[in-house]
């Protein structure tokens, strides 16, 4: 069982049938995992601010959601977040890649490694970073605690973790 | 026709669908006519109506959904069309009113103006049906066969642009409000739970 896998059955334990998502390297093996699970429906979208309000509006059809996307994505979206999820106190899980990290040396993602975590903390957006396997089993709670936060919450997944060359 | 009488036809054919407000003239002018609580009118997110409706219907497989989305909200996610065609949800209607202004910031003029077809850019996104209706005796003779038939399909409703309009004010109620209003509606609707047993 990879990491991919892990995560992918801590969804399943927390709950999510449904995932919508728009591909970054780090996070592409958990899209595919997602992709095969019959159990998920699985919407690819052309923008991740898509994911945030397709997860939003799931919410009220009584399904439990995720949102898997790039660090670059939840810097265009903070807007659909704040104006939708926190105007109307609509809780959205989010899964993201931690780009940007010391590990990571790509020049298109040095601005979120600095300025992501910043950004998440004005607009008072809870999140977690993931660096050890151990720390998977940690989801379900983690999406019932998005749940009782009523806000958007960000699992960042780290390059240690993924294990990735990307 | 005009952004309230279109309403009131739509209103007429509505029968049990959820419905989705695109924030502004859509929403305020559905408000006006229906009061509903089993509608969602947003207040953000200008532009992702329809996705919040995507993921909803999604949700909800066996209950029509409406997205009343706007010109002004379509142009700024015209990608929402794709994403849409790709999932092909069989119980979503897409109606989009287009007025070819922004009605709530004092008419100003839509981008390109005139210039664009709506539902010919559905078409080419992968929305197969996908049809413009301009006048109300229309509408109302074609709506029992937009609701009978399967989504995606894509309405284009052409209104007047109403430059000394009164607008029509928004849902008395708003914020997390709309939120407890709008869920307890489809929990009593669809006897589904959308809030836990603690109430979050």
């Amino acid at each position: 069982m990879d990491v991919n896998d892990k995560i992918h059955a801590q969804l399943v334990k927390a709950g999510v049938r449904l995932a919508a998502s728009l591909p970054d390297d780090w996070v592409n093996g958990l899209i595919n995992k997602v992709e095969q699970d019959n159990t998920i429906r699985h919407v690819r979208v052309g923008r991740e601010a898509e994911t945030i309000c397709i997860c939003a509006g799931a919410f009220f059809g009584g399904v439990r959601s995720v949102a898997i996307f790039g660090n670059t994505g939840l810097l265009t979206c903070t807007g659909e977040m704040a104006t939708l999820c926190l105007r109307h106190a609509i809780p959205v899980f989010c899964i993201v890649s931690g780009r940007g990290s010391i590990d990571d040396h790509k020049v298109y993602q040095e601005v979120q490694g600095r300025r992501t975590i910043p950004l998440l903390q004005a607009y008072d957006y809870p999140y977690k970073i993931i660096d050890k396997e151990e720390e998977i089993e940690d989801i379900p709670n983690a999406y019932e605690w998005h749940r009782l936060q009523k806000r958007p919450f960000v699992l960042f997944l780290t390059k240690k973790l993924l294990g990735t060359n990307a | 026709m005009k952004a309230n009488e279109c309403m009131r036809v739509l209103a007429k054919h509505r029968g049990d669908a959820v419905v989705v407000c695109a924030l502004g003239m859509a929403a305020n002018e559905w408000w006006a006519v229906t009061k509903s609580e089993d509608s969602f009118y947003m207040h953000g997110a200008m532009g992702f109506a329809a996705s919040f409706a995507l993921g909803l219907a999604l949700s909800i497989p066996d209950t029509p959904v409406w997205v009343l989305n706007s010109d002004g909200s379509l142009c700024m996610n015209t990608g929402c069309l794709l994403t849409e065609a790709g999932q092909q949800p069989r119980n979503l209607k897409h109606f989009v009113v287009d007025n070819q202004c922004y009605q709530t910031v004092e008419t100003m003029p839509m981008v390109n103006q005139d210039g664009a077809d709506y539902a010919v850019m559905a078409r080419g996104a992968g929305i197969q049906q996908a049809t413009t209706i301009d006048n109300l005796a229309e509408l109302d003779r074609r709506m029992p066969e937009i609701v009978a038939a399967p989504g995606p399909y894509f309405i284009r409703l052409r209104i007047e642009a109403e430059p000394d309009y009164q607008r029509a004010p928004p849902a008395t109620y708003e914020g997390p409000e709309m939120k407890y209003r709008f869920g307890r509606a489809m929990e009593k609707k669809l006897g589904i739970k959308v809030f836990g047993p603690r109430g979050f």
